[in-house]
């Protein structure tokens, strides 16, 4: 019993002690290194002092991503004197839920996309931001009426206000080729999407093979495919149409969504566009569909993925020299501007307090994005953060697609009900692709079971 | 407290707890409730009697309440809500299910799977066994097929993925294609219909094992004067197999059939790692899969469709085994 009483105190001091040892740990030292913006980070020091309160945030980082996220925390603590609790969970979407009906919820909460958060919002557990942050984000973020919507959700009553504040976005419209290749075939990188069709086109008359594409991914077979057609969805429709269709206000085989299928079937469907054929498609695994780039000679030419696919390219392809990747382009003629799909977390308040809403304004100072940005996997639409401070000449020029988008949009599948984007959609593009069914089928079969939720 | 005191104290507390509740409970019984004596105490001997074997079963009672009863109920209440559990929409789930198309095919599906997976593995299995107690390195034969039965499902899919691989330089199966002088790799697991068997195949290979070990038990229980008595009678070895030691281990072969039945029933591994129910091979448990997590109500329908299908295969079961034992 003895023992139990001093471990509470005890433990205390360790984490206490831990605590200032980590405020101490700054990863860049601030005032060196003027890739980073210290002028704004002293001024936010100086006009906020949170000495002796706390602060919990909960997330969904853990492992490397905990150091990381933790290596921007130690700025706020150390800026503001609050000490902050940040811990991780694989099951955070389950734990913030519980924690929030127990009223036991963190001051702040990271969700790994929107749905839950809109949720836990119209069941009155998150606080609004203010409308001074969404005008921030509106005039900061690159396409920021697009990041606001992203984060505006209805409360209890459905009044709107903004809860999300995004924070470490991927860029899910790349086209990743190898510039040797290009170079050596006389192929150059296309400006839109009719001039990557006419380089499909090329590609396959010359005796080349232009696409890698590859569905498998076990149970979730089928969810590359949906990014493509997210990604056609934005580059032939007005941002509207796609929120409209994301949110079912049209059917999902309104004739603009099966275009998009279609034009996603131009690409996949074709046995001379994609290596393997169009059968192979279907079963060639998302991880290994890559390889293509890189035989010689070309097993295929281009491989539309997300920024996270550079962990299956073999191993020390250096990114830039080996592969590089443009944006997957715009139609010209539709003139949509610059549209680009991603997926992103936010922050989100929990629980009311403070520190809680200086921690807010924190994410508005340039350091709070420089300071990841310097380190690995971090992009930002934040246009105040300096370019500069990525690490990686390859992570600038996915910023850089980032903040010169015109229009941001969340994966679909991610914000449609569980079993449309998680297991329908992905079901149906199967079928598509493989020629079990046509677009305008698979459209439908995909509608008739969103209808029959209940 | 360490993880091994926590153990030590767990078993305590457990075993403890059951010698205590026996011997309390029979105290209680014999010397306060109806005890030996009074006016009649034959009658309460015989009536103490009559209790102990509740009082004995009650507490395996109270957990199969707990842990089958109840949440056979409890799931078939919840089939009965909508995705979230927030509204009554009785049977919606039902009659949702019975047009769903993509539930009658998984129905046909699992049809094809109990008619072709229990007797290709029940059959193999008794072949296997009686030929390999025939030959001298017929125990290396029975590890050999025995070994799958270590393999989990999904490891064992793992494995034929790579068998049915869409290239010839790794799926064995185009690669004896391409020996054989075809130069186009085919997918199996893409052709219609006959997918299914690819996948069954996995299961049999994994279960005949089950069975011929369970046979072979079978057939050395069958006396030999029965067999010496056939081969005087002039009897060919398929007369005495099929005629003879087949008829005499009937339930044997019952219960394996049927425990292979059930299992496939339930299998959804397979399914989910191969194909993930794409080009017309799911089944219902990975039918229920696309389901779970994101459509509770409609999932634990399906789940209830499943028990109530097993269900008989289950009370057959159990009367063969009974009547095995006699």
């Amino acid at each position: 019993m003895q023992l139990i009483a001093m471990a509470g105190p005890v433990a205390a001091a360790l984490t206490l002690a831990a605590g200032a040892a980590h405020a101490q740990g700054l990863v860049f030292t601030p005032g060196e290194d003027d890739r980073f913006s210290w002028p704004s980070y002293e001024a936010f020091a100086e006009s906020h002092d949170l000495s002796g309160k706390t602060l919990d945030i909960s997330g969904v980082w853990t492992g490397p991503d905990k150091d990381l996220v933790e290596s921007v925390l130690a700025y706020f603590e150390a800026a503001t004197g609050a000490r902050v609790r940040y811990s991780g969970s694989e099951s955070f979407e389950q734990d913030i839920v519980i924690a929030a009906q127990a009223g036991s919820a963190p001051n702040i909460a990271v969700f790994p996309q929107p749905g839950l958060a809109a949720d836990m919002a119209r069941r009155g557990f998150l606080s609004p931001l203010g409308a001074d942050t969404a005008d921030w984000v509106r005039a900061n973020y690159a396409a920021g009426e697009s990041w606001v919507d992203l984060g505006t959700y209805e409360d209890e009553i459905g009044a709107e206000a903004l809860y999300g504040f995004f924070y470490k976005i991927d860029v899910k419209s790349l086209v990743w080729y190898v510039p040797d290749a290009f170079a050596e075939a006389g192929y150059e990188v296309p400006d839109t999407l009719e001039d990557l069709k006419a380089l499909t086109e090329r590609i396959a008359e010359e005796g080349g093979t232009p696409w890698c594409i590859g569905l498998g991914s076990g149970a979730a077979t089928g969810w590359p495919a949906t990014d493509w057609v997210e990604d056609l969805m934005l580059r032939r429709e007005a941002p509207g149409t796609y929120d409209a269709w994301v949110s079912h206000q049209i059917p999902f085989n309104d004739p603009a969504v099966v275009g998009a299928i279609e034009d996603y079937g131009w690409f996949a469907r074709n046995d001379a566009y994609v290596e393997g054929g169009a059968q192979a498609v279907a079963t060639t695994d998302f991880r290994e569909s890559p390889a293509g780039l890189f035989t010689f000679p070309p097993g295929c030419y281009m491989h539309r993925q997300a920024s996270f696919i550079d962990t299956y390219f073999p191993e020390g392809s250096e990114i830039g020299l080996d592969v590089d990747f443009f944006y997957f382009p715009a139609y010209a003629e539709r003139d949509l501007g610059r549209p680009v799909l991603g997926a992103g977390t936010l922050w989100a308040i929990t629980r009311e307090s403070e520190a809680a809403h200086v921690f807010i304004d924190f994410l508005k100072t340039p350091i709070a994005h420089e300071v990841w940005m310097a380190q690995s996997g971090f992009l930002t639409p934040f246009t105040g953060a300096s370019p500069e401070a990525y690490a990686t000449d390859s992570m600038r020029a996915q910023g850089e697609i980032l903040t010169s988008a015109t229009t941001f949009r969340f994966d679909g599948s991610d914000l449609m009900p569980g079993e449309i984007g998680a297991d329908a959609f992905w079901k149906g593009m199967v079928a598509y692709t493989t020629g079990r069914s046509d677009a305008e089928t698979a459209a439908q079969e995909i509608e008739r079971r969103w209808n029959a939720i209940r | 407290m360490s993880p091994l005191l926590q153990g030590i104290a767990t078993i305590l507390i457990g075993v403890g707890g059951c010698v205590g509740y026996f011997y309390g409970a029979n105290l209680l019984l014999d010397r306060v409730i109806f005890p030996p004596s009074g006016r009649d105490p034959g009658a309460n001997i015989s009536r103490a009697n009559a209790v102990r074997p509740w009082l004995f079963m009650a507490p395996a009672m109270a957990a199969l309440g707990l842990y089958l009863v109840y949440p056979v109920l409890g799931s078939f209440w919840r089939s009965l809500f909508n995705r979230d559990g927030g509204s009554f929409i009785g049977l919606g789930n039902y009659t949702d299910l019975a047009a769903d198309p993509a539930f009658r095919t998984a129905v046909l599906n699992n049809l094809l799977w109990v008619l072709v997976v229990p007797a290709a593995s029940t059959f193999l299995g008794l072949v296997a066994a009686q030929l390999t107690d025939r030959i001298r390195w017929g125990n290396i034969a029975k590890s050999i097929i025995f070994m799958p039965m270590a393999i989990s499902f999904v490891g064992a899919s793992l494995i034929w993925k790579f068998v049915y691989a869409n290239e010839a330089d790794i799926g064995l199966l185009n690669a004896i294609r391409a020996a054989l002088g075809f130069d186009d790799p085919i997918d199996v697991i893409q052709i219609p219909f006959w997918n299914n068997f690819f996948l069954m195949a996995i299961l049999i290979w994994i279960q005949t094992g089950f069975a011929m070990v369970i046979l072979s038990a079978a057939l050395r229980g069958i006396p030999d004067e029965t067999i010496e008595a056939a081969i005087l009678d002039g009897a060919n070895p398929f007369q005495i197999f099929f005629r003879i030691m087949v008829p005499q281990i009937t339930g044997t072969i019952l219960v394996v059939w049927t425990t292979i039945t059930i299992l496939v029933l339930k299998v959804f591994d397979i399914v989910y790692t191969m194909t993930g129910g794409n080009f017309g091979t799911q089944i219902l448990p990975s039918y229920m899969m696309s389901y779970m997590f994101k459509d509770d109500g409609r999932a634990t329908a399906v789940a209830f469709v499943i028990m109530l299908i097993v269900l008989p295969v289950m009370v057959w079961n159990i009367l063969q085994a009974r009547k095995e034992m006699r």
